[in-house]
């Protein structure tokens, strides 16, 4: 299968996914579960991941930094823009591609494997929209929270090392990291997600959604979900910065 | 009553399928029977409408299902219930959720009314103690019965199953085979099995057609099976040395 078949069929399984669900009672219910499942799940790995790699960072920088005209405040304020920038954007969803989109990708390969999605579809129940739409929605709506509470965690772990080491100041951190602040950082990196939500869930769908085969073809599904989706957060990482940041 | 008018399919040039027509009869246990391969489950595939066929048409009770528009189709859906070879049960629901999905989905009665026709549904195949597990903690006997309560709960007009008993022992086999048949005279319905299990042939073969290589090679009922002069037949119905001596006995 060609790269224009991919698109195409990817195409026709959103339309026909982002069509009003038959039952709101059933859509509202199945969406509050995956955002238990996809989001509420995340958010463990979410403050390891952003604490370690925010006190890496922030120790990083002031060992980095030589140039005695810097001040040392510095060290904070890089870190700070450095998360909201890029890690609690594009890191963090690359990670979450990773856990979200094989959970997804999985999930419903085995649901295809074992004709569940069939016993659907002659129930004359709209599969894609009854599976897929409740994922995206639920995983959607809950990345900017996941996103501001990574950058919060970010920030701690860099003022534990300013608490634990004599790299940095307490004061000195804090007042770096309210230094010269951009709230449109904030926002900038909350549209990236959501978009980077869309690209997990959707993508992560479409190779479940086509699984054909037995186990072995849901785990090719899965790896497949999770590398493409990388791949296409890398891409649509390059093409928003340049259209929100320039 | 269900009429299949020269039905064909390919895949990738390769036929399936090769012009196959017949009859379904309502009230009646109706068999597709053939060796693996011989294109059973595509023939159930196209009938349910899972598949589209290259060619003919199939006819719900004067409804041609080829112009058919999306809105009938879903409404023909609804009369449709299917037992999957594997059940299909959904693994993130319990039993009585299961059965509940197509109330919840198409039914307009109350909450409690919906959870008693389930409960009624999951009564008659046998499932009371049933309702709180989880697909993953019953049996594959039991797997099957709860898919049967799903497919009998908005009293369809179409009954449809794909090897009802396979992975099941010989006496689980036998009250699967049962519960269809009842079902079928306590319904009305049109229920169309495709199996290749001599057993279940034997006890509910009312209208039975045989598949070879994607052709209908032989159609009767199970009195005529053992009289057949079709050697394809033959070969398939008398594979097993210990099925040819009982027959031969019997007769």
């Amino acid at each position: 299968m060609n790269i224009v078949q991919h698109v195409g069929r990817y195409s026709l399984l959103m339309y026909q996914t982002f069509s009003a669900p038959q039952k709101w009672r059933l859509f509202l219910k199945q969406t509050w579960k995956e955002i238990e499942k996809l989001g509420a799940d995340s958010l463990a790995i979410t403050l390891i991941i952003s604490l370690f790699m925010g006190a890496v960072m922030t120790m990083q920088t002031q060992m980095n930094i030589e140039n005695p005209l810097l001040p040392n405040y510095t060290v904070g304020l890089v870190t700070r823009d450095t998360l909201l920038l890029e890690f609690c954007s594009s890191i963090l969803c690359l990670i979450l591609a990773g856990k979200v989109g094989s959970n997804i990708a999985s999930e419903i390969g085995t649901m295809r494997i074992s004709e569940q999605i069939d016993a659907m579809d002659i129930m004359g129940v709209n599969s894609a929209n009854f599976i897929i739409l409740p994922k995206i929605a639920g995983f959607v709506l809950f990345i900017p929270f996941l996103v501001i509470y990574s950058m919060f965690c970010g920030l701690l772990g860099g003022y534990f090392v300013s608490l634990f080491t004599d790299l940095i100041t307490p004061s000195t951190y804090i007042y770096g990291i309210q230094y010269w602040f951009v709230p449109w950082y904030v926002y900038y990196s909350i549209i990236k997600t959501v978009i980077f939500a869309l690209i997990i869930t959707t993508v992560s769908s479409y190779f479940g959604y086509y699984a054909y085969g037995g186990a072995l073809d849901v785990g090719k599904a899965s790896t497949n979900a999770v590398v493409n989706s990388s791949i296409l957060i890398l891409l649509f990482n390059v093409i928003l910065t340049k259209l929100l940041l320039s | 009553m269900i009429q299949l008018e020269d039905i064909c399919k390919s895949f990738d040039g390769k036929e399936v399928l090769k012009g196959i027509s017949t009859v379904f009869e309502t009230g009646k246990t109706n068999l597709i029977i053939g060796q693996s391969g011989s294109g059973k489950t595509v023939l159930l595939k196209c009938v349910i409408g899972l598949m589209e066929p290259d060619s003919g048409d199939i006819v719900y009770d004067s409804r041609s299902l080829a112009s058919m528009g999306k809105k009938e189709r879903t409404c023909l859906r609804s009369e449709l219930g299917m037992l999957f070879q594997g059940s299909a049960l959904f693994d993130s629901m319990t039993i009585q959720d299961n059965v509940l999905f197509p109330l919840h989905m198409f039914s307009e009665l109350s909450a409690g009314d919906q959870v008693k026709r389930a409960k009624y549904c999951l009564d008659r195949v046998g499932l009371k103690e049933a309702y709180s597990l989880f697909p993953s903690e019953i049996s594959g006997g039991m797997q099957k019965r709860a898919a049967i309560a799903r497919a009998i709960t908005l009293n369809p007009k179409y009954l449809f199953c794909d090897e009802p008993n396979s992975g099941l022992d010989p006496l689980t086999s036998i009250k699967i085979d049962e519960l269809i048949m009842d079902i079928t005279q306590e319904y009305e319905m049109t229920t169309v099995i495709n199996t290749h299990d001599m057993n279940s042939v034997v006890t509910m073969g009312e209208n039975i057609v045989f598949i070879h290589q994607g052709e209908k090679e032989w159609e009767g009922n199970k009195d005529d099976l053992f009289h057949a002069k079709n050697e394809k037949l033959n070969e398939f119905v008398f594979a097993s040395k210990f099925f040819q001596k009982s027959t031969h006995n019997i007769l």
